[in-house]
């Protein structure tokens, strides 16, 4: 920010066909009109699935989807690529974790999309998961939101794709998002989970887990919606307050002002500590939690660990 | 020019055009965390604004 002058620029063109730019990238520094942005973002969407092996023929991938942009953008990512791919087939899931004045306007957006789409919806509630909405959970313990909240979720998320027959399950984390699980894993000085890798390599008792934009950018996601009339004005969730990554997000995205290039600096720091790691010798290896028979490192798993400290 | 910020409050200001950039510099606003529209429609930060144009900042970082 602090290199601004009142009335520099202005005079910017696409770099690649001279048309009016929407956005101005900075790695590598170029302006793109909203054709060419479009572009570029599916173009990168594509090139990390091809290049992870993400996708494979007659998959059935359950996307994440919360109605709000980064799994927006995804379910469009993937429906436009769907046809280049041999017998795979998308099923868009939505939790609803009861959150009131909140998720009914993200349901109803959601709900939109894949109509427009034309993309199966499912939709699972924490009501239906645990008999009780996020809301009456949280009563009193409104700080634990985002790890009581995204345990269940992960939960949910994983259920409804073993119904729907899902061989992926794929989310929308993007290159913020990424960034910033690197920083607050080692601020946490949480090895096993900064090392823990997704790309469609987890254990067989797992759906496996992929992130098409986990390259691209959280500004170049919402630009790429807004340009084509489908970023949507959703409210912000009450519980984000709470949350260590809001902090995160806003010094790493200051950061990203000043120094372009610092979130993937992070992404490739934690990669090299990946190779240099030896994943099974910091985790604990896999067993059955005892009340639910589900995979965990522990005697119990978060879920029932979670079930326990309340009281359900 | 009239600005309009992420929570729906506006701004008319005055004066010579001057960059997007600026008009975010001088309300502590990152970049990085916001799309803007002039006229509805999307424009990187450094194009300049004047005159009447409508401003539109939002927000993109949402959670959940």
């Amino acid at each position: 920010m602090g290199s601004c002058n009142p009335v520099t620029g202005g005079a910017g063109r696409c770099t690649i066909c001279g048309a009016p730019p929407v956005i101005r990238m900075r790695e590598p520094d170029r302006h793109l009109c909203a054709a060419h942005l479009i572009e570029d973002v599916e173009g990168r969407a594509l090139r990390t699935i091809s290049e992870r092996e993400l996708v494979k023929p007659h998959d059935r991938i359950a996307v994440a989807f919360s109605g709000g942009k980064d799994s927006t953008a995804l379910l469009v990512i993937l429906s436009r690529l769907l046809p280049s791919w041999d017998g795979v087939s998308l099923v868009a899931i939505t939790v609803d974790e009861g959150i009131a004045g909140y998720r009914d306007d993200t349901i109803r957006a959601a709900e939109g999309v894949t109509k427009k789409l034309g993309i199966e919806h499912v939709c699972v509630s924490f009501a239906d998961l645990i008999g009780e909405n996020l809301d009456t959970l949280l009563a009193g313990r409104e700080t634990q939101a985002c790890s009581v909240c995204g345990i269940l979720r992960r939960k949910a998320l994983s259920v409804a794709a073993h119904q729907a027959g899902a061989t992926k399950i794929a989310t929308g984390h993007n290159l913020d998002d990424e960034a910033q699980s690197v920083l607050m894993n080692t601020l946490r000085g949480d090895l096993p989970r900064l090392v823990r890798t997704s790309d469609a390599d987890s254990l067989d008792c797992f759906i496996p887990r992929i992130k098409p934009l986990a390259d691209i950018a959280e500004k170049e996601i919402a630009a790429y919606l807004f340009v084509q009339d489908l970023f949507p004005f959703l409210p912000e969730c009450p519980y984000t307050r709470y949350a260590l990554r809001r902090e995160v997000r806003s010094m790493l995205s200051s950061l990203e002002q000043k120094h372009p290039g610092t979130m993937r600096n992070l992404i490739r720091s934690k990669r090299a500590i990946e190779k240099q790691v030896d994943r099974r010798e910091i985790s604990e290896s896999l067993r059955r939690c005892r009340q639910c028979g589900d995979p965990c490192s522990g005697e119990l798993c978060q879920v029932c660990m979670l079930r326990k400290s309340l009281g359900k | 020019m009239k600005i309009i910020f992420p929570d729906s409050t506006t701004e008319t200001i005055e004066g010579e055009p001057v960059s997007v950039g600026w008009i975010l510099h001088l309300r502590g606003i990152n970049p990085s965390e916001v799309i803007v529209s002039r006229n509805g429609k999307l424009v990187p930060e450094d194009v300049v604004a004047g005159g009447d144009d409508e401003i539109r900042i939002i927000r993109i970082a949402h959670g959940g």
